[in-house]
């Protein structure tokens, strides 16, 4: 962009403004200084030939931007009164030429590639030029929406040529006519039009154009302009997942991107990461999508832990897309790309995050007298069903029966008992415990500090980072918590105009504490506490346990031992990139990665205490009960064990590109790599235990008896020869070819290598003459095909990866032989000496399109994807008596057809001052068994075959035996299922109308635990210096089966309280309640019933952020670039029918910790 | 130019980076496994491969889930395992009942397999040690001829598969008739019992004298009404309906010499062997004989009993002192004093005695027990054989320590099952019944523990670390003693049996038996129940005598017992059992709400699950299902 002062026009001086925050950055950039002066160096030394003759000095410098690629900027008014000049320099430094232009009154200052004219004498310029009467100066700042100074930013009077760049910190001062409009324009930013009106000061903030077909996309091993794109890919920036004040990255997912489900099944610190898919599930193996980071496939730990801070995007490859990622794309890939410096002057920002977290929701429990009115009832049920009314009546007054055949039942609580439950009349004896609410506080704090500092040059640019976590989890004083301290740099050095290079390190020490019970027994006894029996006494002491020395109120805190689990990761890369100075577009890419995990455990067991009160002994004062305090643990010696594993994973890759727009019109990408990856693993363990004290929690310090270790290692390796072909005709007509040729040391050696293509088509409709002459409403409309075939080399069997399945060999085992631990050799699986990877065939069409002058934007997708040679073990035809159907290896056999589409809707406008943008999204993804080597002989219509993956197969509940009269006139044959059917049992369907109620009227539905719809909403507003944003989020198509531990062993669900057959009230849509599952519809096969299948749609408000930032104005006075305080939450509400657990959840027990709900405040400071 | 050369030599370079070693890297050897080449020339692999053939045998019958609770020696307390499936009479192709992995089908191929490589490979091994190599095979043939033994006495006859399967072989397989396995399982046993001639293995591996024992159980089953078709069709209509009876039973040869054989094989035992405590002409004392049967059935493995009596042992499952963490299968302490043990020490009551065992066990004198007797009636526990005491906790009995928690309401430390008076119109709930303040729903339900197999050294602490090592006993000498009295009977030699009853009673503290006839087969066989109680032989034998209808499919008998204050006496505070302040009653009930037991004809075998007979089209689903 060339600027041109108006040939009249006269200026005021641009006056610096020395401000205590300049002198900050001064101070903090000194350390930068030897760069920034060897780099400018570097410019002023560039050689340059150059013959010119009376021309302005205006015109010089134009020519020398062109040769010596350098920008020149100053203020227009500073070259007026310079005289017309001559020159003929040959290969003469830069530097010279400037000094023998600008030897008075003007120096320069070299900042990149930029090079600043300024006066030297202010007062000088001052006196010689004064306003004249038409023009006035408007000066300003121009921010971003972060309000982050913007450099660079073109300010022009509109319909002149007369304009401005904004200088470093975004400032920019013109002389323009009084009527003048300025028109704000910069890349990637919404160009905005301002009137002067006389205003002397503008201080103007540019949105990012989100939906700018200008901005580019992370794809595989590239980058492309978003009109160009033919994939569907979906992206998300970091600044939108900020939004969510979670501690898991993988956790602010979900409603962002259509089809792309992420499940959060468990809210525990440390173990809180949602499960990613991509357009659902696809095979009957492992459906995790490949996850890249920074270039760099499988690294170790994921994305979850990355600071939000660090992030600068994040792409999903949903179709055919990845297949440049070969054997290991066909459930997707996510690309994460981190933050890097940009030129200009260091900028310090500081993000501070206090949250609080609860759990979305706890079960309701039945109370002490509802307990106790539930556990009444099951006595009265071993009585005749004509007994049973006048039992119950027996019962509750008396609390005894004596039945017509002499049998006396007895209350388990008498009606005096049930009383005091009641009326809470004595807490000793009659508690009316609350167990979670006793073991939980109301909200648990979490932390996220983040300091950032970036910037740098156009020769070197910087990002660090150091970032600190805190969760807390919800127990009163929790054992378990989650710290994290994160630290990165992002380099980029440009060593030449042909060598680029760029550095990567991340450091990560995760470090999860717990206490030495896992959450699994801690919420096994929250649901299991019996309201009658206390937690804690009423003078504070813990109460006994349920079992096992398991009381919550003990066992979530340090008073068993710990268990710290702290894991460092060190993930490096490192880049150099070489362009080819003679043949335009030519690069080579060279990439390597090493990243380093060691995860360390320190789990020390110690006795614990609890205390009993047998409910007759007092102290002396015969009012204070008597406490004995007994050794409750299941161990009475403390124990410790220890364990280290060390992971290297190492990654090479080059990549040659040829990158060239031919005659404004032909623009080929041509790319071909090559990458080599050696992932390495070992694993050590120790034990001891018999420690006489539980003083020293060291290994030495153990006994000498039953020690234990234990080890193991791995190797593992990938070869993949890549690359991509992308032409494209004036930006109208896209076609890309990709490839992978992959190696996986997975499989056998004959067929370890695959090829993966991938053909990718876009129209740009809109680019059409036809299409614009005739359809204005519409901006942009984009059709677009793929077809691809990708592989899945990641053998899974029962959560195993199955490993050298090529190979006859032996694993190692142990077990008794003469009262001594003997090794035991056993075959593990039959070899299989032919397999390869899974082959998925994606297909998907889509558009994509804008109108309405960009206000509407939307895209719609559709897939079809059949996975086949899915590597699957022929359990279903193989007799056991073969020997082995428990070791067959993986064949190339399963077949899975997945289809669905997904959309996009987005809605920005402004109204008055108010800016709206809006969005629904939503993904549906439903697979067909098509193939799984099923077990012959069941009916047609319990096949798996030909319904979802997982789908559950269940007797179809039928309600319940009103009364003992329904049974009477029952004529469907129960005897399969129970000798002895009595009032409010279950009824089932008889499916096959055979009379008998039997395994064959179990039906295969075509429902699973994973929903098949997922959705988002979004909303966004801002007005002035306020934004809000909003994301609904939902999910539907899933089915809970559920069953709680309760009876005489645990407590009731109030929702299966309020829900029962009872004597007083029989219901026909209600059972009765069963103890532990003695009913043959709540335990055994009969139990398998739809009764017990729970929908989970959910709708909730997942995120909510409300910003404010501080005017500039303000923030100038306190020489701070830019504050944002903002609140946001997380799960805030949701509506379902389920209401009992998150419907989340894939617990049908309760028995897990919740999801959490996190209400946060924060701040972002800016220097 | 040459510029140029240097960037694309500089490229090719960098492609080569990556490749420089060619794909060989890929070949990544694994890091947890030895190939099966290796082994079979090594001896101490081809020793750990057999190692693991064993493993199939898993914890023995320390399972949470005996088989006694199949039969009427117990009955298991919590819902939802699928046993009443099977008591019930429900039990289907499509609705399995609970089935242990030490039998269940597949698993017991999967053993079979191991053997099988085993069988094939060690001859052709190529280790320099002939002795092992021998032994080894010994063992194998041992151990295949185990499971074969256990597929057998559950589902009758099978599929004899001697070859170790490849992928995509024919897989289909019909069943071998009956007489075809116990054919094939002797020839096992005597390859094993003339490999292992001489080889004097740790305990818990096979050796002779194992092979020979367990030759006199198969043929002892062989022998048995259940598997001679003409008297088991007279007996069930489902077998006599069954067109293929040969897969159960012998329809030719005589009964007599398979009793013959039975008795052969037995006596081939007693006299390579010698058992323990078998040599007495009277009967010891009443005290001796608790304490040889407790140490009969600790095996050896309890501080406090007399370890001597592991010589009893033929074939056993160890278990290592040196276990490591706890729960860790296979090496974790056996949980069988917390799966069966009173609430009232933290224990969860398991497989309980019904009271239909505790009346089998005979009165001191030798009489039988009898609830019409009044003084029976009105103190059942007192002066019982000996075993009662050694295998059954009931309310009254003296026990371990009580945990710390507990003692402030037993400070004796005596079993409570009972419901007691508490002087004030109350009633305290003895601390190890379903109404305990202790983890009632961990209480029995028969009002009874076992005691049998419970470590009672009071420093084996259950559900606190302390595990006990207390071997269980696939073989016994006693069993083949009680085999070779069985043959015996059947064959009419009345004497000898009488004279081997005899000891295995004198140990046990009992008198001498002196009948003959049916009745001398009726104290047979409630001898044989008494004294191999709880050890898996009762499903079997109640099966192949078929007499299971009027002994498995009789409703589960427990107990009821309240104590009432004598006149003028005031309670103990805390409870204990004293008869000089309580008059206690002893009402004997029927449990019929939990587990509604039945004895349906097509019981006699367990049906093949419905899957299997799917997956093999040559397969013969058992009669009745």
């Amino acid at each position: 962009m060339k600027i041109n002062p108006k040939p009249n026009s006269k200026s005021l001086l641009f006056i610096m403004k020395v401000t205590l925050l300049n002198v900050l950055i001064i101070s903090l950039t000194f350390v930068f200084a030897h760069a920034v002066h060897t780099n400018g160096q570097g410019v002023l030394d560039r050689k340059v030939s150059l013959k010119v003759e009376n021309v302005k000095v205006k015109e010089l410098l134009n020519e020398l931007e062109g040769k010596a690629k350098v920008n020149f900027t100053y203020r227009p008014e500073l070259l007026k009164n310079l005289k017309r000049i001559s020159l003929d320099a040959v290969a003469a430094p830069l530097g010279d030429i400037l000094a023998q232009l600008f030897y008075e009154n003007i120096s320069y200052e070299v900042i990149g590639k930029q090079i600043v004219l300024k006066s030297t004498n202010d007062e000088k310029i001052k006196e010689v030029f004064t306003p004249i009467d038409f023009a006035i100066q408007v000066s300003g700042k121009v921010v971003d929406e972060a309000g982050l100074p913007l450099p660079g930013v073109n300010v022009i009077e509109k319909g002149t040529t007369n304009g401005v760049a904004t200088d470093a910190d975004g400032k920019f001062s013109l002389t323009v006519n009084e009527e003048a409009v300025l028109v704000f324009s910069f890349i990637g930013f919404v160009t905005q039009e301002v009137p002067v009106n006389n205003r002397t000061v503008l201080d103007v903030r540019l949105q990012s154009d989100v939906t700018s077909l200008q901005e580019v996309i992370v794809v595989g091993y590239g980058e492309q302009k978003k009109v160009t794109v033919t994939g569907s890919v979906v992206a998300v920036s970091g600044t939108e997942l900020q939004k969510s004040p979670v501690i898991d990255l993988s956790n602010s997912l979900a409603g962002r991107l259509p089809g792309v489900t992420a499940i959060q099944a468990s809210g525990e610190p440390g173990y809180d990461a949602s499960t990613i898919r991509i357009r659902g599930i696809n095979t009957l193996g492992n459906s995790n999508a490949l996850i890249v980071i920074d270039g760099i496939p499988d690294r170790d730990g994921g994305f979850g832990r990355l600071a939000p801070q660090d992030i600068e995007s994040m792409s999903v490859l949903k179709d055919a897309s990845a297949a440049i990622y070969g054997a290991r794309a066909a459930n997707g890939v996510i690309l994460i790309t981190t933050k890097r410096g940009k030129s200009g002057t260091p900028k310090i920002s500081y993000d501070y995050n206090q949250g609080w977290a609860q759990p979305t929701r706890i079960p309701d429990m039945s109370n002490a007298s509802e307990y106790a009115a539930i556990m009444n009832e099951f006595p009265v049920y071993t009585l005749p069903a004509n007994e049973w009314a006048a039992a119950w009546e027996g019962i509750q007054a008396d609390g005894t029966y004596t039945a017509s055949n002499g049998q006396t039942i007895n209350a388990i609580f008498s009606p005096e008992d049930v009383q005091k439950y009641k009326d809470h009349s004595n807490p000793w004896t009659h508690p009316d415990e609350d167990w979670f609410n006793t073991a939980f506080k109301n909200w648990s704090p979490q932390s996220r500090h983040n300091l950032q500092l970036s910037g740098g040059t156009e020769q070197v640019k910087y990002l660090a980072s150091l970032g600190y976590l805190f969760q807390d989890a919800y127990y009163k004083n929790s054992a378990t918590y989650y710290k994290q301290y994160n630290f990165r740099i992002n380099l980029d050095a440009k060593v030449n105009k042909y060598i680029n290079t760029s550095l990567g390190i991340m450091a990560r020490e995760e470090v999860r504490n717990f206490p030495t019970v896992g959450a699994g027994a801690i919420f096994r006894m929250l649901m299991r506490g019996r309201p009658t029996e206390p937690e804690v006494w009423p003078n504070g002491l813990p109460g006994p346990d349920i079992e096992n020395g398991e009381n919550p109120i003990v066992i979530t805190t340090n008073q068993t031992g710990y268990h710290r689990n702290p894991t460092d990761y060190l993930q490096t890369n490192g880049k150099l990139e070489i362009t080819n100075p003679w043949i335009d577009g030519l690069k080579l890419t060279m990439l390597g990665a090493i990243d380093k995990t060691i995860n360390r455990t320190k789990r020390w067991e110690t006795p614990w205490y609890l205390y009993t009160w047998d409910k007759a002994s007092y102290e002396p004062d015969g009012v204070t009960p008597t406490l004995q305090r007994s050794l409750r643990s299941t161990f009475s010696d403390p124990r410790l064990t220890q364990s280290e594993s060390n992971v290297l994973n190492t990654n090479l890759t080059a990549m040659l590109s040829y990158d060239r727009t031919f005659a404004n019109e032909h623009t080929i990408n041509i790319m071909a790599g090559i990458t080599r990856e050696e992932f390495e693993g070992e694993y050590f363990q120790a034990y001891r235990r018999n420690f006489i004290s539980p003083a020293i929690d060291q290994l030495f310090a153990g006994g000498s008896l039953q020690m234990n270790t234990d080890g193991s290692g791995y190797k593992r390796a990938r070869l993949g020869n890549y690359g991509r072909v992308a032409y494209n005709f004036k930006e109208t007509y896209l076609a890309e070819f990709i490839w992978r040729y992959d190696g996986s040391y997975i499989f056998p050696e004959s067929g370890r290598f695959g090829f993966f293509p991938g053909i990718l088509l876009g129209y740009n409709i809109s680019n059409e003459s036809f299409f614009r002459n005739n359809v204005t409403f519409i901006d942009f409309l984009k059709i677009r095909a793929s077809y691809g075939q990708m592989g899945n080399d990641q053998v899974f069997f029962r959560g195993g990866l199955q490993e050298y399945a090529f190979l006859s060999a032996y694993g190692f085992g142990q077990y008794p032989i003469g009262g001594q631990v003997a090794t035991t050799l056993r075959e593990t699986r039959v070899a299989n000496p032919d397999f390869t990877w899974e082959t998925a065939n994606n297909m998907n069409v889509g558009i994509d399109a804008t109108g309405l002058g960009g206000k509407i934007d939307l895209s719609f997708d559709y897939f079809y994807n059949k996975r086949t040679d899915i590597l699957i073990q022929k359990t279903g035809s193989t007799p056991s008596s073969s020997g082995i159907s428990s070791l067959l290896p993986p064949v190339n056999a399963g077949k899975v057809d997945n289809k669905g589409f997904e959309f996009k809707v987005g809605y920005n406008t402004e109204i008055s001052g108010l800016k709206i943008s809006a969005g629904v999204n939503g993904g549906y993804a439903q697979n067909k068994v098509i193939f799984m080597d099923e077990i012959p002989g069941a009916p047609e219509y319990q096949r798996e075959e030909g319904k979802p993956y997982g789908a559950y197969l269940a007797y179809q509940s039928d309600g319940a035996f009103l009364s003992q009269e329904e049974i009477a006139s029952n004529t469907i044959d129960y005897s399969a299922v129970t000798s002895n059917l009595r009032p409010g049992d279950m009824k089932f369907k008889d499916l096959n109308d055979d009379g008998v109620i039997d395994a064959d009227d179990q039906l295969r539905m075509d429902k699973t635990i994973t929903p098949n719809f997922t959705y988002g909403i979004t909303m966004n507003l801002q007005y002035r210096n306020f934004d809000l944003s909003v994301l609904f989020q939902g999910a539907s198509g899933g089915l809970l089966r559920f069953g709680t531990e309760s009876g005489d062993i645990g407590n009731y669900l109030k929702y299966s309280y309020d829900h029962r057959w009872t004597i007083d009230n029989p219901s026909s849509t209600y059972p009765r309640l069963a103890t532990r599952g003695d009913t043959y519809y709540t335990g055994g096969n009969y139990g398998n019933n739809t009764f017990n299948l729970f929908n989970t749609n959910y709708l909730r408000l997942k995120n909510v952020e409300l910003g404010y930032n501080l005017p500039s104005t303000l923030t100038e006075k306190v020489s701070i670039g830019a504050l944002r305080v903002y609140v946001n939450a997380l799960n805030l509400v949701t509506w379902d029918k389920f209401k009992i657990w998150d419907p989340e959840s894939v617990s049908g027990s309760g028995q897990y910790y919740p999801q959490a709900r996190v209400i946060n405040t924060g701040v972002r400071l800016t220097f | 130019m040459t510029k140029i050369k240097i960037f694309i030599s500089l490229a090719l370079v960098a492609i080569l980076i990556p490749t420089s070693c060619n794909d060989d890297f890929l070949n990544t050897k694994p890091q947890d496994r030895i190939s099966s080449d290796i082994t079979w020339s090594d001896g101490a692999l081809s020793q750990a491969f057999v190692f693991n053939v064993y493993s199939y045998l898993g914890y023995g019958g320390f399972e949470e889930q005996m088989l006694a609770a199949y039969t009427d020696e117990a009955m298991f307390t919590h819902a939802g395992r699928n046993i009443n499936t099977l008591t019930e009479g429900s039990e289907s192709p499509s609705n399995i009942a609970w089935t242990s992995a030490t039998y269940e089908w597949g698993n017991m191929y999967l053993a079979i397999r191991q053997a099988n490589i085993a069988i094939e490979n060690l001859p052709d091994a190529t280790f320099e040690n002939e002795p092992l190599k021998e032994q080894l095979l010994g063992e194998a043939h041992f151990m295949r001829a185990y499971y074969y033994h256990q597929l057998l006495r559950f589902y009758g006859g099978v599929p004899l598969i001697d070859k170790a399967y490849g992928l995509d072989d024919d897989y289909s397989v019909a069943r071998n008739s009956f007489e075809d396995c116990v054919n094939f399982i002797i020839a096992d046993l005597d390859n094993a019992a003339d490999l292992l001639e001489g080889k004097n293995p740790e305990r818990g591996r096979a050796n002779r004298l194992a092979a020979l024992a367990l030759k006199s159980r198969v043929l002892l089953y062989a022998a048995s009404d259940l598997h001679d078709i003409s008297t088991a069709s007279a007996n069930s209509t489902v077998i006599a309906d069954f067109a293929n009876k040969e897969l159960l039973g012998y329809s030719s040869g005589s009964q007599t010499s398979r009793w013959e054989a039975a008795k052969t094989a037995a006596k081939a035992v007693l006299d390579a062997g010698t058992g323990y405590k078998l040599n007495l002409s009277a009967p010891v004392t009443s005290d001796e004989g608790r304490s040889n049967y407790v140490a009969l059935s600790m095996g050896g493995g309890s501080a406090a009993a007399d370890a001597s009596a592991n010589v009893e042992l033929l074939f056993e499952r160890t278990h290592t002192p040196l276990y490591t963490v706890e729960n860790n299968w296979p090496l974790g302490g056996i949980h069988f004093g917390i799966n069966n043990g009173p609430n009232g020490y933290h224990n969860w009551a398991g497989n309980t005695p019904v009271q239909q065992l505790v009346d089998d066990y005979e009165m001191m004198d030798g009489s039988k027990f009898d609830w019409n007797n009044p003084a029976h009636s009105a103190d059942p526990y007192s002066n019982r054989d000996p075993r009662f005491y050694a295998s059954i906790l009931y309310d009254g009995a003296t026990w371990k320590p009580r945990p710390s928690d507990v003692a402030q309401l037993d400070p004796v430390n005596q079993i409570q099952t009972g419901y007691y008076d508490n002087g004030s119109g109350g009633i305290i709930n003895g601390v190890d019944t379903r109404q305990s303040a202790v983890e009632n729903w961990n209480g029995s339900r028969t009002h009874y523990y076992v005691r049998k197999f419970i470590d009672p050294d009071p420093a084996v602490v259950e559900n606190q670390s302390g595990y006990q090592v207390v071997p269980w006993p696939f073989l016994r000498y006693t069993e083949a003693v009680l085999n070779y009295a069985e043959a015996c009977i059947e064959l009419g030699e009345e004497d000898e049996a009488r004279t081997w009853l005899n000891k295995i009673r004198f140990r046990s503290g009992m008198p001498a038996i002196a009948e003959s006839g049916v009745a001398l087969r009726d104290r047979y066989r409630n001898e044989r129940r008494i004294e191999l109680a709880y050890e898996e032989h009762r499903y079997h034998d109640a099966r192949r005598w078929m007499i299971a209808a009027a002994t498995l499919g009789r409703p589960i008998g427990e107990i009821h017992i309240e104590a009432t204050l004598k006149a003028g006496q005031s309670p103990r505070v805390p409870y204990r059992h004293d008869k000089t302040v309580y008059d206690y009653t002893y009402v004997p009930q029927v449990n019929t709400d939990n587990e509604s037991r039945t004895w349906v004809d097509k019981m006699y075998y367990r049906p093949i699950s419905r899957n299997e007979v799917s997956r093999n089209d040559k397969l013969i689903q058992n009669p009745g299902y």
